[in-house]
């Protein structure tokens, strides 16, 4: 006989302001099975939890529902609570009464008769649980860190500084990402490439850190602990150990094209080092601006290398490894600002983009770090700043802020006057986002000490006129229309999700917002977690961020890694499906919806050893517990422990008639 | 007028990573609802399995909604695909069967969205207020209005073709050499086959297992049974390997059971006869009139059946079933119309389940219809458990069914079955160009997806 306990918390008047906790737990007092209700004001609390351990112990319950907020909150509280009243874990449900119900109806009648319906059901669910054991699996400890940015240059080291192995896989034949391509960075201006070249030369130094450059992840499978990956090595036809890094084979290379590095303002070889403190410090033959390999037409490169480095037959390279766990740092793309039509980037070669501005200033960029432009290399004098390009433009771009363009603009406009002491800078905004350590004081220079003009207001069209391009705008603080003849002009591009992203996500089982960008297990408590158990999320793949948040979030990442690592065993939750064998006819409908090749098919024998039939098996370890295969099978010869048929049908049983042990609220 | 304080009664299946979540967003924005729909989580709106849809409803639900994951974020990579094809089949169903389409809703709902929740649970709310309380229960319907609406049977009638008396005489005697040398080479066991029946009209199966005995198989016009579906029967199963006379239509089925891997293709020895078509009360059948494959698709030897039959070859075959008509008829009528039509037809339903036993794909030994923990499927042959049983048993069937019959021609209530598998038939073959029985090496359809595959339907 089943004895359910149920617990009804008013959260306050979270709840109780809402729900008549008095009445729901009248009514469950009265349910067949139900051997104990009462409610209290926060069973999440010390003396909440006692109650329920209590109440396990002295009514003898084979079961409780707690009545509250979501499980997501504190499905593991009361578990803990059940196993401390000695229940196993599983014995103990919740009914989400809060976040699905009194803080979403104000009907205090309709609410309380809902609540009453989720206790029910829950209930009925509880009283066909099983106990369950949770499965161990063993933990491999090393991680694969998926993009070569700060972010994951940060997460890398502090890994493999923790003593763990670490596969680092960019994309790019070089690590270091967009923030290998600024000048300076804010609030502190101090050479993004003199910070960040010392940490890069670490990654590839690190006996700890397998570095898999110009790769990108092609198969991910297993679970946390025990992920299996395939990475994908693009043929650089250079061989990485062989190359001096002498360039001879670019000097003789005949095909010239925009180096993407500068934003297209300079030029490279097809066979090329994309910047000169590129790590791994080595060429990389780019197939698609080569003359051809298939067939052979130029090899001159291949002539020139002394230190025969160049492999013209060089093959993808597939790379099988197993990792613990999976940290994302793939980061940020920027807006396509041709999208912005009216401010002319594309059509005019002196509207250039954030990004392209800081080549400009970057004593590594095509102008050596002076600011010329790039239509006639004659130094602007006057140059207009534009922010919230594509950002928070439901219409044309994203709704949100990119967060970091307030700041990196008026780092720009101090920088170009720092060097164009006679320049004057005008910055159109639509309000100073600047908080952070030290920020309002940063924008506040440029302003003060720096005299940049700040506008408050949109600019409307950009038309190229006598060598100038005319900026019209409103200023909306005074009212009035502003025209500025400028030299150059700088558009402050929105952050957007990295395109690759959806492939890359679904791969990875990840979820994604709206935008792209990937999502975090919760928005303050877990930031760097997702809910796929394993994977974290560092930097710019998550939001937009600056680079010490980025950094912070690598590290935490990192440390949430470490303490996965920490332990030689997992627990996993056994959410798993099992075959009846009995019945099992052997059609293996469910091996073919299963995602995770979990199904595997197993002979039953007679004693002599005789095959008599196929029936399906579940691998344990693969199996995340999703349920497809319990639906694909006719006879239901399997079950999903947690969400089983009884279970399942317990629930749906139970909703009809709503309002029973109610009576005094029937006619709602 | 609808009554304005009634208040419609729903439950939303979800899945835990994104509606629920989306759901619980709602919350903690404090964003307000309809407080008519009680949620039951599940891990992946790939669990969500159809008969919890009509339990809720047999239960008496007034609507019920799925949600899940948009394509492409399942949790669990693509179950959500996978519901949605199945919920594709189950949604055109059950509105062939007459439910309001109101009734049933589908939406993706992420975890981001928990405005687009409050506005589903909103609108669907509203749309089941507007069309009222079911009037009928599970399976009732209005004992004066059951047989109004007779769909008038069709008035095509199916041309007597003339079988050639002299081919078939050929390929009996074709049938019987080579079942013999199969015999005689100890190649088979057992060359499952026609024999005379005791009645005149109709044959029986024989199961020949000595050369002598190959002189009871015969071959005429009235060979309609599939008789694949013995293959998996243990009787059959247990006397070694079996060879197999097989019409065209039978091959579908023994292709079905090969996908299935209900057989095993080195123990089997199909003899296929290219048949003409076959009588069925002194017309020709109505399956054979849309025949595509009078050669069978899958065989070891083909019967030689000497001069003057055309054989086509696997393909369109150029004629109208005459089914088609009497399911657009059905469909030109109103729900309730259709409701009424259906629940007559199956009120007759005495759930002897004849149309199991001769279906060649219904194999189970134990049918989910015999399993009691939990009882899925009311036992009792009354209104709920006859409607629950045919929707079940037609789901089951559904990508499957190759069109035989079986199941419609055994039935002793005349329920017109083959209505309900071909409706899905056509639906499947329309939705994810596929048609059962012509190809072992695919996937059947509602095992797999595409992620292009279309669902207008789900908000
Ligand atoms: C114009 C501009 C100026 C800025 N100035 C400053 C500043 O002054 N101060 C500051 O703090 N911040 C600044 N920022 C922000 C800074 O660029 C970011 O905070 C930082 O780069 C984020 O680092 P990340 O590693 O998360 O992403 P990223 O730098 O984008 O790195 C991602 C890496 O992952 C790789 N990758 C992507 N997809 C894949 C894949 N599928 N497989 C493998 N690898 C992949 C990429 O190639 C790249 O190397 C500026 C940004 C811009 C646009
Ligand atoms: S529940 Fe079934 S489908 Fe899902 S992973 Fe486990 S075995 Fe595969």
């Amino acid at each position: 006989m089943a004895r359910i306990g149920v617990f009804i918390c008013h959260c306050g008047e979270n709840i109780a302001g809402v729900v008549d906790v008095d009445a729901v737990t009248q009514a469950a007092a009265r349910l067949p099975g139900v051997a104990h209700a009462e409610h209290y004001r926060y069973m999440c609390s010390d003396p909440g939890q006692k109650l329920l351990i209590e109440a396990i112990k002295d009514k003898h319950l084979t079961g409780v529902v707690v009545a509250a907020c979501s499980p997501t909150m504190h499905e593991m509280t009361f578990r803990a609570a059940a196993v401390e009243g000695g229940l196993n874990p599983y014995l103990s449900e919740m009914s989400n009464i809060r976040e699905q119900c009194s803080w979403v109806h104000e009907d205090k009648v309709a609410a309380t008769v809902k609540a009453t319906d989720l206790v029910r059901l829950m209930v009925e669910k509880v009283k066909r649980n099983h106990a369950l054991q949770p499965i161990t699996v063993p933990v491999t400890k090393r991680a694969l860190v998926i993009g070569g940015g700060i972010a994951g240059i940060q997460t890398a080291l502090d890994l493999a500084n923790g003593g763990h192995e670490v596969i680092l896989v960019e994309r790019e034949p070089s690590i270091g990402g967009h923030m290998a391509q600024l000048s300076e960075t804010f609030p502190t201006l101090d050479c993004s490439q003199c910070i960040l070249t010392p940490r890069m030369v670490q990654v590839s130094r690190h006996p700890n850190i397998t570095l898999l450059t110009y790769s990108e992840v092609e198969e991910i499978s297993g679970y946390v602990g025990n992920f299996k990956v395939k990475i994908r090595r693009k043929p650089r036809y250079v061989i990485e150990d062989k190359c001096t890094n002498c360039g001879d084979c670019a000097v003789v290379c005949p095909q010239v094209v925009p180096n993407e590095f500068d934003g297209g303002l300079s030029w490279r070889r097809a066979i090329y080092i994309p910047f000169p403190q590129a790590v791994p410090a080595v060429y990389t033959l780019d197939e698609e601006s080569c003359l051809g390999l298939h067939p052979l037409v130029c090899e001159k490169c291949f002539q020139a290398c002394d230190a025969e480095a160049v492999d013209l037959d060089m093959k993808p390279e597939i790379v099988e490894a197993d990792v613990g766990a999976i940290v994302v740092a793939t980061g940020y793309d920027l807006f396509a600002a041709q999208q912005a039509r009216e401010l002319g980037w594309g059509k005019f070669p002196d509207v250039v983009t954030g990004l392209e501005f800081e080549r400009l200033l970057s004593a590594s960029g095509p102008t050596s770090g002076e600011v010329r432009r790039p239509s006639d290399g004659r130094v602007p004098k006057e140059v207009v700043f534009i922010q919230c390009v594509g950002s928070r433009d439901p219409e044309q771009g994203v709704p949100y802020c990119s967060k970091i363009c307030c700041m990196y603009t008026a780092k720009h406009a101090m920088l170009y006057k720092h060097k164009v002491p006679d320049g004057q800078a005008y910055v159109f905004y639509m309000d100073i986002r600047a908080g952070g350590k030290g920020y309002e004081e940063f924008v506040n220079r440029a302003v003060e000490e720096d005299r940049v003009l700040y506008v408050r207001g949109r600019v409307s069209r950009i038309f190229q006129e006598n060598g100038k391009l005319n900026v019209w705008g409103a200023d909306t603080l005074t009212g009035q229309a502003v025209e500025i003849a400028a030299d150059l002009v700088v558009l402050a591009t929105a952050m957007v999700a990295n395109t690759g992203h959806d492939v890359l996500a679904q791969q990875l089982r990840a979820i994604v917002d709206e935008h792209g960008f990937y999502q975090e297990a919760h928005p303050k408590l877990r930031p760097v977690e997702t809910l796929t158990a394993g994977l974290y999320l560092a930097g710019a793949v998550q939001a937009p961020k600056d680079i010490p948040e980025t950094v912070a979030q690598a590290s935490a990442a990192a440390s949430k890694v470490q303490a996965l690592f920490s332990r030689d065993e997992l627990e996993r939750e056994p959410v798993v499906a099992h075959v009846d064998e009995l019945t099992c006819e052997g059609c293996f409908d469910c091996e073919k919806v299963c995602p995770y090749g979990a199904i595997e098919r197993k002979e039953i024998r007679d004693r002599e050893g005789n095959l008599l039939r196929l029936v399906s098996s579940v691998n344990e370890g693969l199996c995340e517990g999703c349920g497809a295969c319990v639906v694909a099978c006719r006879n239901h010869s399997i079950e999903l422990e947690g969400f089983a048929d009884d279970q399942i049908y317990g629930e749906i049983v139970a909703l009809w008639p709503t309002t029973v042990g109610l009576p005094e609220l029937v006619d709602w | 007028m609808p009554d304005e304080s009634w208040q419609p009664q729903i439950v939303a299946f979800v899945c835990q990573w994104c509606t629920y979540a989306g759901a619980d967003l709602a919350g903690t924005s404090r964003m307000k609802y309809a407080p008519n729909v009680r949620i039951v989580k599940l891990p992946c709106s790939g669990r969500i399995d159809p008969l919890f849809l009509v339990k809720a409803f047999e239960q008496g639900a007034d609507g019920v909604l799925v949600s899940g994951c948009h394509p492409g974020n399942c949790h669990y990579v693509s179950g959500n695909l996978l519901a949605r094809r199945r919920f594709t089949v189950f949604r055109e169903l059950l509105s062939f069967l007459g439910l309001e389409r109101e009734r049933l809703q589908f939406s993706w709902v992420s975890a981001a969205e928990a405005v687009k929740w409050t506005e589903v649970v909103d609108a669907v709310t509203e749309e089941i207020r507007r069309l009222g309380p079911r009037k009928l229960g599970w399976g009732e319907t209005l004992p004066s209005r059951g047989s109004r609406f007779q769909v008038a049977s069709s008035k095509v009638e199916p041309e007597t073709r003339n079988p050639k008396p002299k081919t078939l005489q050929a390929a009996e005697e074709s049938i019987r050499r080579i079942a013999r040398q199969l015999l005689e080479a100890n190649a088979v066991d057992v060359v499952v086959g026609y024999g005379n029946g005791t009645l005149s009209g109709v044959t029986t199966p024989v199961f020949v297992t000595q050369p002598d005995g190959v002189e009871q198989l015969v071959w005429n016009e009235r060979c309609l049974n599939n008789l694949s579906v013995y293959l998996t029967r243990d009787l059959v199963k247990r006397m070694g390997r079996v060879g197999i006379v097989a019409k065209g239509c039978d091959a579908k089925a023994l292709v079905a059971l090969l996908q299935e891997t209900q057989i095993n293709r080195d123990q089997l020895t199909i003899i296929g006869v290219p048949c003409e078509g076959m009588m069925q009360n002194g017309r020709l059948a109505v399956k054979c009139v849309t025949c595509d494959v009078h050669t069978p698709p899958i065989y070891d030897h083909l019967v030689k059946v000497g001069v003057g039959i055309e054989i086509l070859e696997i393909g369109e075959s150029g004629e109208a079933d005459p089914r088609d008509a009497e399911i657009a008829a059905l469909e030109a009528l109103t729900h309730q119309e259709r409701w009424a039509y259906w629940q007559e037809q199956f009120s007759r339903c005495i759930r002897c389940y004849a149309c199991r036993a001769v279906c060649p794909l219904c194999y189970c030994d134990t049918c989910i219809v015999e399993q009691t923990q939990p009882q899925w499927i009311p036992p009792a042959f009354d209104a709920k458990g006859n409607l629950s049983w045919n929707i079940v048993r037609a789901l089951h069937l559904a990508g499957r069914c190759i069109g035989c019959d079986e199941c419609t021609r055994a039935c002793p209530a005349n329920i017109r079955l083959d209505l309900i598998n071909r409706k899905l038939a056509l639906l499947i073959s329309d939705e994810y160009g596929y048609r059962s029985g012509y190809d072992a090496g695919v996937a059947p359809p509602l095992t797999t997806f595409r992620p292009e595959d279309r669902a207008e339907f789900i908000r």
